[in-house]
């Protein structure tokens, strides 16, 4: 049934590319681009989950395994755990990028809707 | 700079919300988002489910976590280990983030030296159109606004102040219910967040660890305000420990590099496992994240919050 984790994650990526592509407001953009990377970070340890596997930690043993047992045996992947611990923290810090853009928008513009944000155009 | 003729500016304040008015072509926006949803299932019902096999990185992961790092904890092995050179690019990643925010919320240069402009004009920009009626509520807000600018002091107590103003809130700290919530947790929260870190078989080490210790500064900022942090929160102190953390982490891989042969090998010797010292090198380079992490999430934050009230527009320079 991991397989709905898979689905959930595309449609909450498709979800915040709606919100990018519809939304004027900034604020609600970046509100958009948030859910999409939250959408990998489902995907991601979805895809390192095995089934009826342990976590890749091998301390706290059950009885009568050795650590040899469960560094050979099924557990997830640890792989993929590793690259959303640094996707979340990436994430903040890019989030913290985009709001200071829309705050510097703002002032200049006094508007945060992108209709009001021409001055690129053309 | 440009000068934007007045006409020429789009009249947003005037302008009457039409019930559309938060939309951009909603129903192209949702035809498009639905016809990738369609496809992005499809795609996602053929990835392996969970009785692939591990892949090879993974198996070698596991294989190598105790003998060759001393660590149990796998997924710090490959933070930190076997993949360690992506962390440190990924560390650079966030530190070009955080330069970013810096670069772009710094108000504008002091030019005083030279010609004086940043001041010029700055009462004039701060009173109001002498032709514009203001009401009330504008006089309200309007004096909120500069009490504010000047930091004079406000309650300390947020009981102490009105409700309903409109105005920003004064009151530097919240309710004596928040603020004995934040003594009690900001300790708890500080305390395990070392602990993720220093403890050489805790999951994620120095990346989620700096990030809870980013959190225990932002909450004790929302519940005693700026005055509480302003002693520790300072460009110059949270720069320079920053810039330490990075260049601890160069440290850690170069020497890697020059005692072992290969960026961010281990060079420490291995401590019995489960111990604070457990992991070698890997513990060193978690220790930095931390430092790098915490500070750098702390400064992009505070740059945000702290961005000035630079409300007048550019169209008036020329």
């Amino acid at each position: 049934m991991i397989v709905a984790n898979y689905v959930v994650a595309g449609l909450l990526f498709c979800l915040g590319l709606f919100a990018v592509i519809s939304q004027r407001h900034l604020v609600k953009v970046v509100l958009g681009l948030s859910v999409m990377e939250s959408s990998t970070y489902l995907l991601l340890v979805s895809l390192g989950y095995r089934e009826n596997s342990t976590a890749p930690v091998l301390a706290g043993l059950p009885t009568g395994r050795s650590q040899h047992d469960l560094a050979t045996g099924n557990v997830a992947d640890p792989v993929l755990q590793n690259f959303c611990i640094t996707a979340v923290v990436i994430g903040v810090a890019v989030t913290a990028v985009f709001l200071t853009v829309v705050v510097r928008a703002a002032q200049h513009y006094r508007s945060v809707d992108t209709v009001d944000l021409t001055q690129l155009q053309g | 700079m440009s000068v934007i003729a007045a006409e020429s500016l789009p009249a947003m304040s005037d302008s009457v919300p039409t019930p559309t008015a938060h939309w951009h072509r909603p129903w192209l926006s949702a035809a498009l988002a639905s016809g990738l949803a369609a496809i992005v299932t499809v795609a996602m019902t053929g990835l392996p489910g969970g009785t692939a096999a591990l892949p090879h990185i993974a198996r070698q992961a596991m294989a190598e976590a105790l003998p060759r790092w001393g660590t149990t904890e796998v997924v710090s092995e490959v933070v930190y280990g076997s993949r360690g050179f992506d962390t440190f690019g990924e560390t650079f990643l966030l530190l070009a983030a955080v330069m970013a925010v810096v670069v772009l919320s710094r108000g504008r240069e002091p030019r005083h030296e030279y010609v004086g402009e940043a001041g010029a004009g700055r009462s004039e920009q701060a009173a109001a159109d002498p032709h514009d009626e203001s009401d009330e509520a504008e006089r309200e807000a309007r004096a909120a606004e500069s009490e504010e600018q000047q930091d004079r002091p406000a309650p300390d107590d947020a009981d102490d102040d009105a409700l309903g103003r409109r105005a920003p809130e004064r009151a530097i700290a919240m309710t004596v219910v928040i603020r004995v919530g934040v003594r009690i947790a900001a300790v708890i929260l500080a305390v395990i967040g070392v602990y993720l870190a220093a403890w050489g078989y805790t999951p994620g080490g120095g990346f989620p660890a700096g990030l809870v210790l980013a959190g225990v500064i932002v909450l004790l900022y929302t519940a005693f305000g700026h005055r509480a942090v302003r002693l520790a929160v300072r460009p110059r102190i949270l720069e320079i420990i920053e810039m330490a953390g990075a260049a601890g982490i160069v440290g850690v891989g170069v020497l890697g590099l020059m005692l072992r042969g290969s960026m961010f090998d281990n060079w420490l010797p291995l401590a019995l496992q489960q111990t604070i010292r457990a992991g070698g090198t890997l513990q060193a380079f978690s220790g930095f994240e931390l430092v790098e992490v915490a500070t750098g999430i702390t400064i992009a934050i505070f740059a945000l919050l702290g961005m000035g009230h630079d409300w007048a527009p550019d169209e008036e320079c020329s």
